[in-house]
Parts: C-alpha cells; sequence; structure tokens
C-alpha cells in the first residue's frame, strides 16, 4: 500500500466521523424541533372547553359554567406542568448530544491509538522526542538520558543534523564532517568505527539498531522522525 | 286607500309588538384565564339571530368579552325559564 491511499484513508475516516456527528446532531436537533412543535399549547384545554361550551346547548347553568372554568383552569394549569417537562427534556436532549459527540470522538480516538500501538509494537521503539545536550554530554530519548563520550555525542549531533536535512550519510562524510577533511580524503571504516562506538556507547545492541540505521550502499541515518529532534 | 292604511297600520302594531317580546340568549367568553358566560339580551330592531349577533358583538366586545354565539331568539314566553341560568347576564347588555 502507499502512502497516498494510506493519508486517503485517513481523509476518508476523517470525512465519516464529521459526517456521523453531524448526523447525530441533526436528528436530535430535529428531535428538539418536533418535542417544541407537538407538545399541545397552553391554550389547547381551553379551547377544547370552549367547543364544549358552544356545542351543548343545555350546558348554561351557572353550576355547569363555573364547573366549565374550573376544567379549563385545571388544564392550564396543567400545560404549564408540560411546558417545564419540555424543558427537561430539552435539556436531557442537549446532554444526550454532547455525549454521544464525546463517545463518537473518543471511539476515533481510541482506533487512532490502537494503531499507533500497532506501530509502535511493530517497531519496538518509537521516539518521541530526541534531545541531544551537548554541555551535559547526554542524549534523552523520550524520557531517558544517556551519558554519551564525546566522540559518540559528535557522532549523534551530526546524524541528527543529517537527518533534519533528510540526508543519508556515508561513514566517510561522516568522518569528514567530525575530523574537518573533505570526504575523499577519508576512510569508510573510520566513520564506521565511529558509528560502531555510538551504538555501543548506547549500550543495547538491538535498541541502537533500530536507532541509527544503516542503509546498504547509501549510508547511515537516525531512523526516527525529523521533527522530534531538538539540539541544546 | 282606507282599507290599505289600516292594513298598514296594523303591520306596524305587529311589528312593534314582535320588536318589544324580541329576546335572544347568547355564549360569550374571556380569554386568559378562561371565563365563559351565557346570558340572555334584550335585541333592539329586527327580531332575528344575525341582528342579535350583530347588536351583542360590539356591546360585548365593549365590556371585554367575545361573543361565541346565539342560540336562539324567543318573545316574553321564554323569558322566566332563562332567568336562572342567566343569573347576573340576564337582560344585563
Amino acid at each position: 500500500m502507499s502512502t497516498s491511499s494510506a493519508s486517503e484513508a485517513r481523509e476518508i475516516g476523517n470525512r465519516i466521523v464529521i459526517a456521523g456527528i453531524a448526523s447525530i446532531v441533526a436528528i436530535l436537533a430535529l428531535t428538539a424541533v418536533m418535542l417544541f412543535i407537538n407538545l399541545p399549547d397552553a391554550n389547547a384545554f381551553n379551547a377544547r372547553v370552549e367547543r364544549l361550551f358552544v356545542e351543548n346547548d343545555n350546558l348554561t347553568g351557572n353550576a355547569e359554567i363555573k364547573l366549565l372554568e374550573i376544567l379549563a383552569g385545571s388544564g392550564t394549569a396543567f400545560s404549564d406542568t408540560l411546558a417545564s417537562y419540555r424543558f427537561v427534556i430539552f435539556v436531557l436532549l442537549v446532554f444526550a448530544t454532547a455525549l454521544l459527540i464525546a463517545a463518537v470522538a473518543f471511539l476515533v480516538l481510541l482506533i487512532a491509538m490502537n494503531r499507533r500501538m500497532g506501530r509502535i509494537e511493530r517497531q519496538g521503539i518509537e521516539v518521541n522526542s530526541l534531545t541531544i545536550s551537548r554541555d551535559q554530554k547526554a542524549v534523552y530519548l523520550n524520557d531517558f538520558e544517556f551519558k554519551l563520550t564525546d566522540a559518540a555525542i559528535e557522532t549523534l549531533s551530526v546524524l541528527a543534523e543529517a537527518r533534519m536535512d533528510d540526508e543519508v550519510l556515508t561513514g566517510a562524510e561522516i568522518e569528514a564532517v567530525i575530523s574537518g577533511r573533505s570526504a575523499a580524503d577519508c576512510d569508510e571504516a573510520a566513520g564506521a568505527t565511529r558509528i560502531k562506538r555510538l551504538r555501543d556507547t548506547l549500550g543495547n545492541q538491538m535498541m541502537s539498531e533500530l536507532l541509527v540505521k544503516n542503509i546498504a550502499r547509501k549510508g547511515y541515518v537516525l531512523a526516527i522522525d525529523k521533527s522530534v529532534i531538538r539540539m541544546n | 286607500m282606507k282599507q290599505l292604511f289600516f292594513s298598514s297600520l296594523l303591520l306596524l302594531a305587529s311589528a312593534t309588538v314582535a320588536q318589544a317580546a324580541c329576546y335572544a340568549d347568547y355564549k360569550a367568553k374571556q380569554d386568559a384565564p378562561l371565563r365563559l358566560h351565557y346570558g340572555v339580551v334584550e335585541v333592539r330592531g329586527d327580531c332575528s339571530v344575525a341582528s342579535a349577533e350583530r347588536q351583542l358583538r360590539d356591546a360585548l366586545a365593549d365590556n371585554g368579552w367575545q361573543l361565541l354565539n346565539v342560540l336562539g331568539v324567543f318573545d316574553d314566553t321564554g323569558l322566566d325559564e332563562r332567568k336562572d341560568s342567566a343569573g347576573e347576564y340576564f337582560l344585563r347588555f
């Protein structure tokens, strides 16, 4: 799979997430609108009582009329209650919207995290930050501090600078940068020795293999993203 | 000529009698809060539901009431049986 198709897939994923969140908001907004439209308004009960009064010619006695008025009054009180219910339901709808959006966002985050975890598991090490501290003669990989010799620091700095320029250095070129001579005058083996020393100083052979990569017939490069490199 | 005069007089008299004895009963309401009333009113002029409606609509509106409908028109004989029901709105407007 090429890089472009991977980023395409990510774009499609993003679009699906946005569409999902938009549809959640749309559905709940529609529900809210229906809620406000469909609940009877305060006058519905009064209109019923009024119709009852008009349609029945024998409902003309004083007592009957008083009863009808009481009926309308209690209906109005009930519709006030309904209005407060409606508000409560609306607040709950807003909460539901927020929760659903959060759920979708967390789901997406979880998937992204899982993918990243998978990548880390395959790669063995994920360097989030590489800080070279010349004055303390140390290199900080993520949160780990490694004490290095002067020579190893030099080698690492050269590799880091080359990485930031997207360059791959041969052993001779590394030796040339450090010693200040031209690459033609330098021995490939001298650079390779420097790389070997750097790896040895970093200790764990396997871990430093992951950090300082050797590309056949091209040279050496730091196997990390260049944006994480910092020098001080 | 004389006959014509008498007959017209008779017509006039009967009309006056009918006018004097014409009443209508109606239903009216007030909004917010809903209040209802049943009333009896004396109809001036033409003794019909339509003229009673015309006359009542304005009279009730001036007092803050809205006419719902006029049930019918009747003469003196129907007055007593409606007096109780109409209560304070008996011949008020």
